[in-house]
């Protein structure tokens, strides 16, 4: 089956200073399960997927499909489904006129276009004019026109973008059949709870960089920690004997004499407590969410840092 | 990839969206219209002046029908800059010369057809009108001139349409081209005869007249008309290929 293998690839803009938009990337997509591309805006992902579809130069470096580059792909939407920007078509052509000159140009016979229709749930709008669609329904013609030459490559940027709780669960499924499937499935998203739910690898980029390239669940176990809420009658004893075992305590946020054990499972604190007699009313163990272990990956590669500035107007004003 | 399926890509295109395909057929309309205006009123009084080439004077609607040639190369090629509509063309067609010479030849071929049977329109409606000044379609330069009106006007086409791919808007080739073409061509011709008739338009409606007192000839003039094109194609192509998409 096809792969995407990206090597070393390198992106620059020249304005008036040079910008690494992608920046020495190397990375495999491999078929059968859906890999989630991850980062946060301006990462790179969407910059990286236009060089693998040859719509961008690279600087330097390489961007092939199952071992080729893609404008040498003789009917490359056979080979590669790729969803970049569901805004990318003509406002005024019905969404079927869309599709059919997308088929006429690969060589697709005219019943795909009926079946992708049906299968984005597009049937009933495909005579009206894309300009008169919602962002939902948007996103479905770009799918449906990933899906039109039943490629071993899926690329799609953003997908879920826009669509109804409904429209998600879908595209779920969607992703998960087509792995399945033994297609190659990259999937790019900014929101790592979302790309958890449904991917089983994930490739994280920031500023251009490999952060991570690793299984999910592996990601999770190595950025989540596990650690344990605990409300007791005694906590002076608690914390000494924790402390002896090597774990921290800390008074919980909230503060309502509730107390966090980072890196420990619910078992082991209450195991711990009940051969030293403490008392506890509440044991309860949780992990810390993904989201910030993600946030924490790449807040150093952070291109938008959000900076909290004193407000001008809520200065005092000296006379 | 065969060329013929992206030839039906671009056919589908052109004719999938109004303000591709309503130039095209304006070009038709506004030939008849326009002569159908004009020579039951003024066709006779016109063609008895001395100075006024009576072949030439049977075509004075191109003057219109022009611009929606020019809007027709123009918009065929800016309907791929609007929303990035390019991102898709090129990821289904990513070898960009099949994709721009596929396009170009559409285009042309189109203008070609429709501007031919324009020329006829033009022909036979303003010589229904003429009573003694009309000209058989048998008499010299007739025939030469209902086809080269449609070969004008598809020149024309392509040469906006390279431009509307260096510029990426039709809005700025119809600001550069229709008044270029209503304006600055007569006035170059008051500075200067012999350069006006280097001109694009000029040039090309050399094929239009009967007699020849320029420096071109009718196919020399079409000829000079057909190198503009080609060098507003090769601008344009030179955009399309090195540019970032």
């Amino acid at each position: 089956m096809t792969s995407i293998d990206v090597r070393n690839l390198t992106k620059e803009y020249r304005g008036r200073q040079v910008t690494r938009a992608v920046d020495g990337l190397t990375f495999r997509v491999e078929p059968g399960r859906v890999t989630g591309f991850l980062g946060p805006n301006g990462a790179g992902k969407s910059t990286t997927m236009r060089l693998v579809l040859g719509l961008d130069r690279p600087t330097s470096g390489t961007a092939t499909v199952g071992g080729r580059p893609y404008v040498t792909l003789a009917e490359p939407l056979r080979a590669v489904g790729a969803l970049l920007d569901a805004q990318a078509a003509h406002p005024s052509r019905t969404g079927r006129n869309h599709l059919r000159l997308l088929a006429a140009s690969n060589g697709l016979p005219e019943r795909r276009v009926a079946e992708v229709l049906d299968e984005t749930g597009l049937a009933d709008a495909a005579g009206r004019r894309i300009r008169t669609y919602s962002l939902g329904m948007r996103q479905r013609l770009g799918i449906a026109a990933a899906l039109l030459g039943d490629p071993g490559v899926l690329m799609l940027d953003e997908p879920a973008n826009g669509l109804d709780p409904e429209g998600i669960v879908w595209i779920r499924g969607l992703l998960r059949r087509l792995a399945a499937e033994g297609r190659t499935v990259l999937v790019s998203s900014h929101l790592m709870n979302e790309t958890s739910a449904f991917a089983d690898h994930l490739v994280v980029l920031g500023r251009g960089r490999l952060l991570a390239d690793v299984p999910t669940r592996d990601f999770i176990d190595a950025h989540s920690q596990d650690r344990v809420r605990v409300r007791t009658g005694d906590p002076v004893r608690l914390r000494a004997v924790l402390r002896a075992k090597g774990w921290t305590v800390g008074e919980a946020p909230d503060g309502d004499g509730r107390w966090v054990v980072e890196g420990a499972s619910a078992e082991e604190i209450g195991a711990a407590t009940a051969r030293e007699g403490i008392p506890v009313f509440e044991l309860a163990g949780e992990r810390a969410s993904l989201e910030q272990a993600y946030l924490a990956l790449t807040a150093e590669a952070a291109q938008f840092t959000t900076r909290t500035a004193a407000s001008p107007a809520a200065s005092p004003q000296e006379v | 990839m065969s060329a013929t399926a992206v030839l039906r890509s671009e056919w589908i295109k052109i004719w999938s969206v109004r303000s591709v395909a309503g130039p095209l057929v304006a070009v038709l309309v506004s030939a008849l219209a326009i002569a159908l205006v004009t020579f039951p009123n003024i066709g006779r009084e016109q063609a008895a002046t001395e100075e006024l080439d009576p072949l030439f004077w049977l075509y004075y609607p191109l003057n219109f029908v022009q611009i929606a040639a020019i809007a027709f190369g123009a918009t065929a090629a800016s309907s791929e800059y609007l929303n990035g509509a390019l991102r898709n063309s090129l990821a289904a067609v990513p070898r960009r010369g099949l994709f721009y010479g596929a396009k170009a030849l559409v285009v042309g071929a189109l203008a070609l057809a429709v501007g031919v049977v324009s020329g006829f329109v033009m022909f036979f409606t303003a010589n229904a009108f003429l009573g003694e000044y009309a000209i058989g379609i048998g008499e010299p330069g007739a025939l030469r001139s209902c086809f080269g009106a449609g070969l004008y006007l598809a020149l024309i086409a392509l040469f906006s349409m390279g431009l509307a791919f260096l510029l990426r808007s039709a809005v700025a080739v119809l600001s550069l081209l229709v008044p270029f073409i209503l304006i600055v061509s007569f006035v170059v011709v008051g500075f200067s005869e012999g350069v006006a008739a280097w001109l694009p338009d000029r040039a090309g409606q050399q094929i239009l007249y009967q007699e020849h007192t320029g420096p071109l000839g009718p196919w020399t003039g079409i000829g000079v008309t057909a190198l503009w094109a080609g060098a507003a194609l090769l601008a344009g192509w030179w955009a399309v290929r090195r540019r970032d998409v």
